[in-house]
């Protein structure tokens, strides 16, 4: 149980433990799973010798179903201490089985959590620390992203396309121009009525709503030009030495 | 396989088992509001997971061994108004009885138990405590007018 053992101490919130997973302090001695086991040493030892080590709590739980609930400790609580959430520039240092056993801590964080903030509403009481929520998500949201990034990246490299799922510049009934995506189909698209029924081109019939269109347009960019050259010239009038930002 | 993607591949005989990586569902463990048999657990999950989704789920990324899964769709009330009388709208949310396997049973906890807050000497909440104390101590009248209020002269 090395693992544990030395996550035991890592619980406090030394700001030395930079490579150390900042989720919620209970995390580290609750998920002794397999996942867990697998991390190399390194992002657990700590760097040097913490005076303050939190009461290891040696009973793992083998059930899979209380890691849907916070470490016994804390339950009852007011205010559960946890660390910051993770940035994308530390996740990039991250390898990418470390992003995806990442993914799988935070997303069972967040599961427990759920389920807390439930149970609280049941019990009428107020959540412990309801930022935590916050702070995984914008974690996972950031961890997405990195990954995301490496694939375009390794995409371009491999076949030249930056975009994983093609698509094409085309023209709706409203004349307008978007990106389609293609979509898979069983079927050819002159064998797909419905998609038949969808036409990508402009009829004749609309070019006069697209020149009212862009009148409107035309002229609602005109008045909002004029109204601030307005307020900005009687600015300047009651203000002469006032300094105009160049927008 | 991408997290959040809105379509799935098409399927069709003879194509590879669909993996998905990093999904992007999260299970909320609820307390039942009826009795429920030992064996069963109560989950909110998202509208778009199936029941082989949770069993899937379940057993992979928590080792939960799991039986049978049956789900149902709660709809969330349209009744309540607000201060414009319009109708608000409580979200609709997918509900899953997982029964576990091996003859496992499952109790939901008390994760609010009453801990008795006794802060300890010098500390913050102490002294804040303290100062309350004090300060409805003074509040309080004058034991000796035995209950009688300040409106009373004398």
């Amino acid at each position: 149980m090395a693992a544990s053992s030395s996550a035991g101490r890592i619980l406090t919130l030394c700001k030395q433990f930079q490579n150390v997973f900042r989720i919620s302090s209970a995390i580290n001695t609750h998920y002794c799973t397999a996942s867990l086991t697998k991390y190399q040493p390194r992002l657990y030892s700590p760097v040097s010798a913490v005076s303050q080590c939190r009461a290891l709590h040696t009973t793992v739980s083998r059930r899979g179903l209380d890691q849907f609930f916070d470490h016994p400790e804390n339950w009852g609580e007011t205010n559960v201490k946890s660390g910051a959430p993770w940035t994308a520039k530390q996740l990039r240092t991250k390898s990418n089985e470390d992003l995806h056993k990442l993914w799988y801590v935070l997303l069972k964080e967040k599961n427990m959590l759920l389920t807390l903030e439930q149970e609280a509403k049941r019990q009428r009481l107020q959540m412990p620390s309801p930022e935590r929520l916050k702070k995984v998500s914008r974690s996972m949201v950031r961890v997405e992203t990195v990954v995301k990034e490496r694939e375009t990246a390794l995409r371009l490299l491999q076949t030249g396309q930056e975009k994983g799922r093609p698509g094409a510049w085309r023209r709706n009934m409203f004349g307008y121009a978007y990106w389609y995506r293609y979509k898979e189909y069983a079927i050819p698209w002159y064998m797909n009525k419905r998609y038949k029924r969808k036409r990508f081109f402009t009829p004749k019939f609309v070019q006069p709503h697209i020149r009212l269109r862009l009148e409107k347009h035309l002229r609602e960019k005109a008045r909002s030009a004029t109204l601030q050259r307005g307020t900005r010239s009687k600015l300047k009038e009651k203000f002469p030495q006032m300094k105009v930002s160049a927008s | 396989m991408p997290v959040s993607r809105l379509l799935y591949p098409l399927y069709q005989l003879g194509n590879p088992q669909l993996r998905i990586f990093r999904p992007n569902w999260f299970l909320t463990l609820v307390r039942p509001g009826t009795e429920q048999p030992p064996d069963t657990v109560q989950f909110r999950i998202p509208m778009e997971m199936t029941k082989c989704d949770i069993k899937n789920y379940l057993e992979n990324i928590y080792n939960v061994p799991v039986g049978a899964v049956r789900t149902r769709i709660q709809m969330g009330s349209n009744k309540k108004r607000n201060h414009r009388n319009q109708k608000i709208k409580q979200p609709d949310y997918k509900v899953a009885y997982v029964q576990l396997a091996q003859g496992q049973t499952f109790n939901f906890p008390d994760i609010f138990p009453e801990k008795d807050k006794t802060p300890e000497e010098g500390s913050m909440e102490d002294m804040e405590q303290k100062f309350m104390e004090d300060e409805r101590q003074r509040q309080k009248l004058d034991p000796r007018r035995g209950g009688v209020t300040e409106w009373f002269g004398l």
